[in-house]
């Protein structure tokens, strides 16, 4: 089974070509029917090429709980006060109008893979030919002890974006002249590396402005970080003696957390805090264990086509998988839900299918203008999605070079989001 | 603006008054009368709106004409200093040289500066050289070498060299000679309106004599060998491959989470509705390296001939 999909992605166009026209599945009535379940950057882009571009000969579902998304991408930006929290949402009207997807806002709770449906907590089932799960992260539960679920609103995570961000933001502008933010950092890997570190920048702008004698600290379970030198130039550059990190060679990964009384123990020490933002370690989202398709705590997909490793009929995206060396972002789950639609869309109609080709960049902006990125370009073999070519901003960039920077990635925001929601 | 403003706050002067006088009227009639006012009002602004559209096309029919009669004094202050200098020449000796002259010319196998000087020749019209150099239609080009693209303060460059400026082109040998042997391939919309040097020697000479205004000697490799493998110059057949629409339209998608299907520059530049060599002369130079910017050296540097051939094929058609 596997071999054969190995066989029929890697061998090219001619081979694709000529395995397409018996591979056409016709569905019990009618057109094939694709389910999307999540609607962010992998579920929405999914969801649009394949309803763009089979122009009506696939019938998409997308499944999707919240009426307005709220990209965790820039989300930093609104904690700065560079973005508007309007600036972050998007509706889902023109996947319906424009592209004919049928938008059900509800929870997928569970998938048959035998009977190939997926059933919703507000009842029914949905039947597809091939389903493509994109459900982004949920947290591994006693990973921060003390914190969970139940005391997101005392110590927050924002690392979903919507009313945490801005639950996050109203800690952060109601902290005490002098006060102190504490992060709780995640360990690898997690969804958008720079992330936390382009948060630290931002909430220390904020602060900077409104309550400059108030103490970062991040307590940190990881060596090294994404982008590391970078921030650490920018900190000193702009947010002198603000920002602390604590290491795993000082107990940064031994941290317990009491909502109640508003303390961190970091590896003994206690630091009563004002605003407590725990990121906990991460796991795919809930469905795709629900479906029995993870491997510990990621779902395993095979870079040629983000087809999942244990049902042929379902690819997996984004955050949620295990697929080599790709970071979990928007970026790339929007660049793979590019191939799973082209692979999806050649197995139902026929269409013709090209070998895949990933990439990613990351943008994080550090203070006003200084923007900085970090991308790479990917592409599959039998064990993994590899990095081919790669690249970083480099420490000492002048001020025109930042302001670019920081400018495109306003660029990339409109360009993604086009994409996303047409 | 301040016009406009002017004319905002005497609205709103009007329609204080209107209130102020007839304070015994009903507010229907005062809405009413209030609506005159603002009508008359909107049709002044209109009017004088009608009136300052035709003022700036004025202006940009006198800086038209402004730009041709620069050009036309750039041509004969040219042809006036070529007389000047032709008979002093053959009696005294050279002229003093500007102090940023580089003694030693480097390995003399890179280009000739004295051919280089008749070769600037056709340069001059736009851009001075040496001692006392001033920006023309195009910068002085004491010390280009060395210097970032599109960042020579006071001068007004195309937002396409401001942009490449900023994503960090600079002015070194194989930056200078590919710009020289073919402007666009290394600035899409550059205003330098020049089809360039195609000859190899003319632009090796030109940048011998260009050197020689510049202080940075180290930016001049030993040999001519590093610039020339990074020549953007494309074979004929590479130029001449057919794209595969159905192929690059998926390659596009990859595109397409930066570069919007519609066209909108938002930060990131429009790459619809290119002409088809520009776009992939374009792509060679970001595969090669010569263009600076980043994520397009990545992006296109594991695309093959085809694939730059089968994009370009794609967006050339997109509407």
């Amino acid at each position: 089974m596997k071999l054969n999909r190995r066989v029929f992605v890697g061998t090219g166009i001619a081979a694709a070509s000529a395995l397409s026209a018996p591979m056409v599945q016709a569905a019990s009535h009618g057109k094939p029917k694709v389910v999307v379940v999540g609607g962010g950057a992998g579920g929405a882009t999914a969801a649009r090429y394949i309803a763009k571009d089979s122009a009506g000969e696939i019938d998409v579902t997308l499944i999707e709980p919240t009426r307005s998304y709220y990209t965790c991408f820039f989300s930093n930006l609104y904690l700065g006060g560079f973005w508007e929290l309007e600036n972050l949402s998007h509706s889902y009207g023109k996947l319906a109008s424009d592209y004919g997807i049928n938008v059900v806002h509800d929870w997928a709770t569970g998938v048959d893979r035998d009977a190939k449906t997926v059933s919703l907590a507000g009842g029914g089932t949905v039947p597809y030919d091939r389903l493509i799960l994109s459900p982004g992260i949920d947290f591994v539960e006693g990973s921060v002890p003390g914190w969970d679920l139940s005391a997101q609103n005392a110590m927050p995570h924002a690392y979903k974006a919507g009313s945490q961000t801005e639950l996050l933001k109203a800690q952060i502008m109601a902290m005490p002249e002098g006060g102190t933010y504490v992060m709780v950092a995640p360990p690898n890997p997690y969804r958008c590396p720079p992330g936390p570190y382009e948060r630290i920048s931002m909430v220390a702008h904020q602060l900077k402005m409104n309550n400059p004698t108030a103490k970062i600290i991040i307590a940190d379970p990881k060596e090294k970080f994404s982008k590391q030198a970078l921030f650490e130039e920018g900190w000193q550059k702009h947010y002198s003696g603000m920002v602390e990190r604590i290491g795993p060679d000082f107990g940064g990964g031994n941290v317990t957390v009491d909502p109640a009384a508003m303390t961190v123990n970091i590896d003994g020490e206690v630091v009563k805090a004002d605003v407590v933002n725990v990121i906990p370690a991460q796991k795919a989202g809930l469905i795709c264990d629900a479906a029995g398709l993870t491997d510990g705590n990621w779902a395993p997909v095979d870079g040629a086509s983000m087809v999942s490793r244990l049902d042929e009929n379902i690819h997996i995206l984004g955050d949620a998988t295990n697929q080599g060396d790709m970071p979990k972002s928007g970026y790339s789950a929007n660049s793979q839900a590019k191939v799973a639609a082209m692979a999806v869309r050649g197995a139902l109609t026929g269409s013709r299918v090209f070998p895949a080709k990933y990439s990613n960049t990351c943008w994080s902006l550090i203070a006003t203008d200084d923007g900085v990125k970090v991308g790479a370009a990917y592409e599959p073999n039998e064990e993994k999605i590899a990095s081919v070519s790669s690249f970083v901003s480099q420490t000492g960039e002048d001020a025109a070079m930042r302001k670019a920077t920081y400018e495109e990635s306003i660029g990339w925001y409109e360009g993604i989001t086009a994409d996303m929601f047409g | 603006m301040a016009h406009i403003s002017g004319m905002f706050l005497s609205v709103v002067g009007g329609a204080a008054l209107v209130l102020g006088t007839a304070y015994g009227w009903t507010a229907r009639e005062y809405r009413s009368a209030e609506l005159d006012v603002l009508t008359e009002r909107l049709v002044q602004l209109e009017s004088s709106n009608a009136e300052w559209s035709k003022r700036a096309e004025a202006t940009a029919e006198l800086e038209a004409k402004l730009t041709a009669l620069e050009t036309e004094l750039a041509t004969a202050v040219q042809a006036l200093e070529e007389a000047r200098r032709a008979p002093v020449a053959a009696v005294a000796e050279p002229e003093a040289q500007p102090e940023t002259i580089v003694a030693d010319a480097g390995d003399p196998s890179f280009g000739d500066p004295a051919r280089g000087e008749t070769v600037f020749g056709q340069c001059r019209s736009c851009h001075q050289i040496g001692q006392g150099a001033e920006d023309r239609i195009g910068p002085h080009l004491n010390g280009i070498f060395g210097r970032r693209a599109g960042a020579h303060d006071g001068f007004r460059y195309s937002d396409d060299m401001a942009m490449m400026g900023a994503d960090g082109l600079t002015w070194e040998i194989e930056t200078l000679d590919a710009y020289l042997e073919n402007p666009k391939a290394l600035v899409s919309r550059t205003r330098m309106n020049f089809a360039g040097l195609k000859d190899q020697q003319d632009r090796e000479d030109i940048l011998a004599y260009l050197r020689q205004f510049s202080a940075s000697p180290q930016n001049i490799p030993e040999a001519a060998p590093t610039a020339q493998a990074r020549e953007v110059e494309l074979a004929p057949e590479v130029l001449a491959l057919v794209g595969d629409t159905d192929y690059g339209e998926y390659l596009a998608s990859e595109c397409k989470t930066c570069h919007q299907q519609d066209g909108s520059d938002q930060g990131i530049p429009s790459i619809t509705q290119w002409p088809t060599e520009d776009f992939v002369v374009a792509m060679h130079a970001y595969k090669r390296q010569i263009r600076p910017h980043p994520v397009m050296q990545m992006m296109a540097s594991r695309l093959s001939d085809e694939e730059i051939a089968a994009l370009a094929a794609y967006f050339a058609q997109l509407q």
